[in-house]
């Protein structure tokens, strides 16, 4: 849907002639990238709902462990970003081409793409666990993906013209590491700021992960 | 009666000693349960809801560990062993379940979680469908279903896999009375069998029916723990009062007749109604209407009548509060 009426609708307004060609193809990548924050937020509601509605509990008093329930939530979340971004890249084939994809710039897409489903399904885990009321549960995830989707290089780039507070949000989000690297990956001009974005992330998604598994452990299995 | 003292049983399956839990540091839900069930009993928690049952069922199926204090299911350390002792309980809780799926898929992917083969899977879902009555709704998807019809396939797929103990929490919330009935004695007929249960419940007939001891839980504390006859033995010579006055004289009116009956009678209020449990139901009949008298209250309800095993559960718990000095 992004791809398509973003792509269409903005692509008339933006001129084409920079190095990323049209405004579709430029967007292509990011809404791969997009697919991470998307499949993260599976993630956390896969928990919450299984908190809310005692399906952790029911879950839990079988022969297995709370990790391996984490590790099936976050295995979930890394198919589905993976399988998102995958089906982006097949439509935008469809739509518009791919011709300058190569396959180390597909690896590197795709792997930005999959620490990124890890970075964001830990992170709205970590809310999943914390939080305690269905109203504050949808309101910060809203708030969250509100900002980490707009305040990111999904959409536009971060460019000087960008009133100054704006850019270093996007700057500090990690969405924008991803859209970067992904982007980088798609038209072949991956740099060595992808690779300190990558490491970036890794080190974030690492502390994420350690908060996210601490709450979701000492968090009660439901919220009766 | 033994109230929160750990019972010397020849072959228990779980034995509790000492063991407090609050959520958070501060809310304390138990206080220092003691208590130990033997293979192939029936055990039942009485309590009223906020009482500590469920974080008793919790602690015993490994869901949280106690603060303090010892837990052993089945010889295992419950902090220790958790994946290895729930492989060997069932769980019945109250909470929806695999709602998304239909009953036979739900089953069948219950059985996936434990690990049983496709064959094994299909004859036993097959088997519960028949002995359950699921087979007119086993297409239904659980989201579609009254919530008997809920209630009736969570405790058949419990019946799924193999166990040694089958905790069961309300299991018969929801359930006509046909079926309550049928539901335990199966679970009756598998005890026989050697199936040990924990069984909460608030249906005091139910727990009278299948429980071979009972537990009284209130404020995390165990007030009563011994076999249903025992505990009705307890108040055997005594009858029940059931009283009711008008709302605004009941806190002055109870408070009078605390001090008139003392160690004579047990008294449990809630809100303008009464219930007191004494041995010469017709000295304290006329004591009553003396003191409604004396105080100008109007009594709207005054009766006489045997005892109850919901009598033993209501005294039990007002002689915590009194105990514990709440109200």
């Amino acid at each position: 849907m992004y791809l398509i009426f973003f792509g269409y609708g903005f692509a008339s307004l933006i001129p084409s002639g920079s190095s990323t060609g049209s405004y579709l193809h430029f967007l292509t990548p990011g809404i791969m990238a997009f697919n991470a924050v998307m499949a993260g937020a599976v993630a956390g509601g896969i928990l919450w709902a299984d908190r809310r509605y005692g399906m952790l509990a029911q879950l839990l008093v079988q022969p297995f462990t709370r990790t391996e329930y984490l590790f099936g939530i976050m295995l979930t979340s890394l198919l589905l970003g993976l399988g998102g971004a995958a089906l982006m890249l097949v439509i935008a084939s469809l739509l518009i081409g791919v011709s300058t994809l190569t396959i180390l710039g597909a690896l590197a897409a795709f792997g930005a793409i999959a620490l990124g489903s890890v970075f964001f399904g830990s992170l709205l885990l970590w809310i999943a666990a914390l939080v305690k009321s269905n109203n504050a549960y949808n309101s910060i995830q809203i708030l969250v993906l509100f900002f980490v989707d707009f305040a990111s290089t999904v959409f536009y780039q971060n460019t000087s013209s960008l009133p100054y507070p704006i850019q270093i949000l996007m700057w500090a989000n990690p969405l924008t590491y991803i859209a970067n690297t992904a982007r980088g990956g798609y038209f072949g001009t991956l740099s060595t700021n992808d690779g300190i974005e990558m490491i970036l992330l890794a080190a974030e998604t690492v502390i994420v992960l350690v908060l996210a598994t601490r709450a979701y452990l000492r968090s009660d299995v439901s919220m009766e | 009666m033994s109230a929160a003292t750990p019972l010397s049983t020849p072959n228990p399956v779980i034995r509790a000693g000492g063991l407090r839990h609050t959520y958070d540091g501060k809310k304390l839900a138990l206080d220092g349960v003691s208590f130990s069930v033997e293979k192939g009993e029936v055990f039942g928690l009485l309590g009223r809801n906020g009482a500590g049952k469920s974080t008793l069922i919790k602690a015993m199926t490994t869901l949280i560990e106690p603060t303090e204090g010892r837990l052993e299911i089945l010889g295992m350390d419950a902090r220790r062993h958790g994946r290895r002792i729930r492989a060997r309980i069932g769980v019945v809780q109250q909470g929806e379940s695999f709602e998304f799926a239909t009953v036979e898929t739900g089953l069948d992917i219950y059985g996936r979680l434990w690990g049983m083969q496709a064959a094994e899977r299909h004859r036993r879902a097959e088997e519960l469908i028949e002995q359950f009555g699921l087979a007119e709704f086993r297409r239904k998807r659980a989201w579609d279903l009254s919530g008997g019809q809920k209630r009736r396939v969570q405790v058949a797929r419990e019946f799924l896999h193999d166990m040694d103990i089958l905790f069961l929490d309300e299991p018969t919330v929801g359930l006509d009375v046909v079926m309550r009935r049928s539901l335990l004695d199966l679970i009756r007929a598998r005890v026989r069998a050697g199936l040990t249960v924990v069984f909460t419940t608030h249906n005091l007939e139910e727990a009278d029916y299948l429980c071979d001891r009972i537990a009284v839980i209130d404020h995390g504390k165990i007030l009563a723990l011994d076999t249903v006859a025992n505990l009705k033995r307890l108040y055997i010579g005594k009858q029940t009062i059931d009283l009711t006055v008008d709302a605004p004289d009941a806190p002055r009116f109870y408070a009078a007749l605390r001090a008139a009956f003392g160690e004579r009678g047990t008294i449990t209020v809630e809100d303008n109604q009464a219930v007191l449990l004494v041995a010469d139901p017709k000295a304290a009949l006329a004591q009553i209407v003396d003191l409604a008298q004396r105080l100008s209250v109007q009594i709207e309800w005054l009766t006489v009548r045997p005892n109850t095993l919901e009598d033993v559960f209501l005294h039990s718990i007002d002689a915590g509060r009194d105990t514990a000095g709440r109200p």
